[in-house]
C-alpha cells in the first residue's frame, strides 16, 4: 500500500512536463561531455549493404545519389550519407548527386563542409558532379530517368553538364550502377521505386530515417531495393564498417541514455496507472 | 462557353494526359509512334518540372500577402513579427537575384543563386538551425507522450509496448550490452511482422492513388480546381 | 571585430535555444525565430524555385539559344501557364491558374497511375506468395508469419464487409476465418506499430542529439545567453500576472 502511494506521488512529479522535458535534456547532455564508449555491433542487414557494395561495384562504376532530407534529419541521415560516399570513393566509383527538394542543396553544402576530407583528392566534375535542386517530385524523377541532360543544363554551381566529364559518362538510369536515395520523405523512395526501378530495373538502396522505414519496408521486402540503412544507428555501424567515426558514432551514447530514460518514462506511467486502476477497483469494491 | 473555358478544357486537359500517359506506356503500335511518345512524356515531365518551379514562387508570395493582410487587420501587435518575416523573405530573394545576376555578369567567380554568399550564410545560419529545432522540438512531446498515453490497457497494447521496448533495446548499442540478441530480434520484427502489417498500408496506398486517378479522368475529383464557379 | 562566422554561431544557437523555448512556454523569443523562420523559409523557396527554373530553361535559353530553340521550344508553353498561375489572386481572370495546375497533376498521375499497380501491388502480392513448407522451420515460420499478417491486415484494412451472421444461428465456419484473419491483422499491425513508436524516439532524440553537437555545444556561451533570455521571456508574464 505504501509502495503504491508512493508510486502516484511520483506519478504526480512526473506529471510535470518541463521537468520531463529538462530530464530528457540531461540525458542527451551527459553523455556528449563524459562519453560511456558503449561499444556497437554491426547488424546483419547494414553489414549486407556492405558487402554488396563490395562484391557489386567495380573500380568506374557509377552511382546516382539522390539527397532528400531536411536540415533537422542531419543527424539521422548524414552519418550514412558520409560513410557511403567514403566507401564508393575508395571503390574507385564516381558520383552524381542530385535533389529532387529545395533543402537538398543545403544538406549537402553542409554534409560536404563536415566530411571534407571524404571530398579530399576527389576532383569535381570527374570524380562527383551536384545538379542541385530540380523542382517537379515525381515528374522531375520520370525526367531524370530518362536524360539528366534533357532535364537540367546546369549544375549547382553554374558550370554546364555536357561540359563535365562524369556527366559525358552518363546520362539516363539504365547508366547507373547503383542508385542511393537518403530521404527523410516516404514518397522520394515511392518516386524512385516507380519511376527509375520498376520501368528501367536499377538497383535501388535506401537510407531511411528510423521513423519512416517500417512503412517502405514492404519495399526492401519485394526485393524493389537491394537493402536499407536505418537512420542513426545504421549510420554509427556504416561508419565503423569504413573506418571513419563521425556524427553516428558520437550520437550513439546520448541514444543509448535517452532511450533508457523513455524506458523509465513507459514503466512509471504504467506502474501509476495500473496503480491508480487497482485502487479504484478496490474503492469501487468497498 | 465561358464555363468551357473556365472548368471544362482544363478537366479534359487532365483526362487526355492521364489516358495518353498510361496507354501508350503499356500499348506498343510501332517504333515511330514509340519514340513520339517517348518524346511527348519526356516533355511533358519537363513542362511539370517548370510548372512547379513557377508553383513554389507562387507559394512564396502567398506568404507575403498573408503576413500583409496580417499586419493591416491585426494592427501594432502583429506588425513587428510580419514584418520580420516579409523583411527576411524580400532580402533572401534580393541576395538570391544578386547571385544570379552575378552567375550571368561574371560566370568565372562562380556565384549562382545558391553560392551567393550572403544567401548561403543566412541559410546555413538562420534558416537551417530553425528548420532543425522546429522539427526536433516533437522530442519532448514524445518523451511525454511516453508517460502519459502509452499504457498498457489491453493485450494489443501489451503486445505494441513489447515490441517496442525490444525494438528501442535494439536500436541502442545499450541494448547490445543487455543482451546481444536484441539486434537480430529487432531486424526479425521490422523484416518479418512489420513488414506484413505495412504490406496492406502500400498496398492500400497503390490503390488509393489509382482511384485518385480515375476520379480524375471522371471529372468526379474537381478540389485541385480552387475556387468554384 | 567581431567575424560573420561567430555572429552566424549566435545566431544559430539563438535561433534553436528559441524554438525550443516554447517547449516550455510560448514566448516573445520564440515569435520572433518562428517569425524569422517563416520568412526565411519563404524566401529560400522562391529562391530555389528560380534557381531551378533557371538551370532548367532560363540559361539554356539565353546561353545557347540555337540548340534551346531546335530541341526545347516547347518549354515556352509550360513557362507561360506558370506566369498565368499568378492570375490566382484576380477575382476575373482566377480560372487562368487551373491550366497550369491542371498539366502537373495529369503529369504527375499518369506517371504514377502507369507504374503503381506494378510497384505498389503486383510486386507486394507477388513478395507474399512464399513457400509454406520446407526443410528450414525457422523460414517457415517466418514465411506463415509474413502471409497470415498481411492477408489478416488486408482484411482489416480492405474486406470491410464482415460475412453476416443470422441471428440465433451458429456463426459459419467463414465467419471464424474472418475473425481469425481480422485479429491476426490487428496483432500483427500492434507489431509495426510499436516498431514504427521505437523508431519515431530513435529519429527524434536524433535530431536533438545533433542539433545540440552541431549548432550549441560550439557555441555553449551563445546557447547559455539565448537561454537566460528564453527564460526571462518566459517568466516575465508570469511573474506580472501574478
Amino acid at each position: 500500500m505504501i509502495n503504491m502511494s508512493r508510486s502516484i506521488s511520483l506519478g504526480k512529479i512526473l506529471e510535470s512536463r518541463e521537468l520531463l522535458y529538462t530530464l530528457l535534456l540531461i540525458s542527451v547532455i551527459l553523455p556528449i561531455i563524459h562519453p560511456l564508449g558503449i561499444p556497437i555491433a554491426v547488424s546483419a542487414r547494414t553489414k549486407a549493404v556492405y558487402d554488396y557494395i563490395e562484391n557489386n561495384l567495380k573500380p568506374g562504376c557509377h552511382v546516382y545519389f539522390e539527397i532528400y532530407y531536411e536540415v533537422a534529419a542531419r543527424g539521422e541521415l548524414e552519418p550514412n550519407v558520409v560513410a557511403l560516399t567514403k566507401h564508393l570513393f575508395d571503390k574507385g566509383c564516381k558520383i552524381v548527386y542530385g535533389s529532387l527538394a529545395s533543402f537538398g542543396v543545403i544538406v549537402f553544402e553542409l554534409m560536404k563542409t563536415t566530411a571534407a576530407d571524404v571530398f579530399q583528392g576527389r576532383e569535381y566534375g570527374k570524380d562527383y558532379v551536384f545538379l542541385g535542386y530540380v523542382a517537379g517530385g515525381e515528374s522531375a524523377a520520370a525526367s531524370l530517368a530518362k536524360s539528366i541532360k534533357g532535364t537540367v543544363s546546369v549544375d549547382n554551381y553554374g558550370n554546364r553538364i555536357e561540359n563535365l566529364p562524369l556527366m559525358q559518362e552518363v546520362d539516363k538510369a539504365t547508366d547507373f550502377d547503383l542508385v542511393i536515395i537518403a530521404s527523410s520523405g516516404t514518397d522520394t523512395f515511392a518516386y524512385y521505386v516507380r519511376q527509375w526501378y520498376t520501368p528501367y530495373n536499377v538497383p535501388l538502396l535506401f537510407a531511411a530515417l528510423s521513423i519512416i522505414a517500417p512503412s517502405i519496408e514492404p519495399y526492401v521486402g519485394a526485393k524493389q531495393a537491394v537493402g536499407m540503412l536505418v537512420g542513426q544507428r545504421a549510420g554509427a555501424e556504416y561508419e565503423t564498417l569504413v573506418g571513419r567515426l563521425g556524427l553516428g558514432m558520437a550520437s550513439m551514447d546520448a541514444q543509448s541514455t535517452s532511450h533508457m530514460l523513455v524506458l523509465v518514462f513507459i514503466v512509471i506511467g504504467n506502474v501509476v496507472y495500473w496503480s491508480q486502476r487497482l485502487s479504484s477497483k478496490r474503492g469501487g469494491g468497498k | 462557353m465561358s464555363l468551357v473555358i473556365r472548368k471544362y478544357i482544363p478537366q479534359l486537359i487532365v483526362s487526355v494526359i492521364i489516358v495518353l500517359s498510361v496507354t501508350f506506356y503499356y500499348i506498343y503500335i510501332n517504333d515511330s509512334i514509340a519514340k513520339g511518345f517517348s518524346t511527348a512524356d519526356k516533355a511533358l515531365s519537363d513542362w511539370a518540372v517548370i510548372v512547379t518551379s513557377f508553383a513554389l514562387i507562387v507559394g512564396g508570395v502567398d506568404i507575403l500577402r498573408f503576413h500583409l493582410t496580417k499586419i493591416r487587420r491585426e494592427g501594432i501587435r502583429q506588425a513587428p513579427f510580419s514584418t520580420v518575416t516579409i523583411a527576411l523573405l524580400i532580402i533572401m530573394v534580393v541576395l538570391a537575384t544578386i547571385g544570379w545576376y552575378y552567375s550571368y555578369a561574371d560566370p568565372k567567380a562562380g556565384i549562382t543563386i545558391t553560392t551567393q554568399p550572403q544567401f548561403r550564410w543566412l541559410y546555413s545560419n538562420l534558416y537551417a538551425p530553425a528548420d532543425s529545432a522546429m522539427y526536433s522540438i516533437l522530442v519532448f512531446y514524445i518523451a511525454s507522450a511516453s508517460y502519459r498515453a502509452f499504457r498498457v490497457r489491453n493485450p494489443p497494447a501489451l503486445l505494441l509496448l513489447v515490441t517496442a521496448v525490444i525494438v528501442m533495446l535494439g536500436n541502442t548499442t545499450i541494448g547490445g550490452l543487455i543482451w546481444p540478441g536484441f539486434l537480430g530480434l529487432r531486424d526479425w520484427i521490422m523484416t518479418v511482422p512489420n513488414t506484413a502489417a505495412f504490406r496492406p498500408i502500400t498496398i492500400g496506398a497503390g490503390l488509393g492513388t489509382i482511384i485518385l486517378g480515375l476520379r480524375l479522368l471522371t471529372w468526379r475529383e474537381i478540389s485541385w480546381m480552387g475556387r468554384r464557379d | 571585430m567581431i567575424s560573420w562566422d561567430i555572429l552566424g554561431a549566435w545566431l544559430s544557437a539563438a535561433m534553436v535555444v528559441w524554438i525550443y523555448s516554447f517547449a516550455y512556454r510560448d514566448n516573445l523569443f520564440y515569435k520572433l525565430a518562428e517569425h524569422m523562420f517563416v520568412g526565411a523559409a519563404a524566401g529560400y523557396s522562391i529562391a530555389l524555385a528560380l534557381d531551378s527554373l533557371n538551370r532548367v530553361m532560363i540559361k539554356p535559353a539565353i546561353t545557347t539559344p540555337e540548340t534551346f530553340w531546335t530541341t526545347s521550344w516547347h518549354y515556352v508553353v509550360p513557362a507561360i501557364l506558370g506566369v498565368l498561375m499568378f492570375a490566382k489572386y484576380s477575382r476575373k481572370y482566377y480560372w487562368l491558374a487551373r491550366y497550369a495546375v491542371a498539366v502537373n497533376i495529369a503529369v504527375g498521375t499518369g506517371l504514377a497511375l502507369r507504374t503503381v499497380p506494378i510497384a505498389n501491388i503486383t510486386r507486394q502480392i507477388t513478395a507474399t506468395i512464399v513457400p509454406l513448407w520446407g526443410s528450414d522451420p525457422v523460414t517457415v515460420l517466418n514465411n506463415w508469419l509474413l502471409v497470415l499478417i498481411t492477408i489478416g491486415a488486408l482484411t482489416y484494412f480492405l474486406f470491410t464487409i464482415f460475412p453476416r451472421r443470422a441471428e440465433g444461428a451458429r456463426p459459419s465456419p467463414l465467419y471464424y476465418v474472418y475473425r481469425t484473419l481480422y485479429y491476426i491483422g490487428i496483432y500483427g499491425m500492434m507489431v509495426g506499430f510499436g516498431a514504427l513508436f521505437a523508431n519515431t524516439i530513435m529519429t527524434r532524440v536524433g535530431f536533438l542529439i545533433s542539433i545540440y553537437l552541431i549548432y550549441l555545444q560550439p557555441q555553449y556561451w551563445a546557447t547559455i545567453v539565448a537561454a537566460i533570455l528564453a527564460a526571462i521571456a518566459i517568466l516575465l508574464p508570469l511573474i506580472r500576472k501574478k
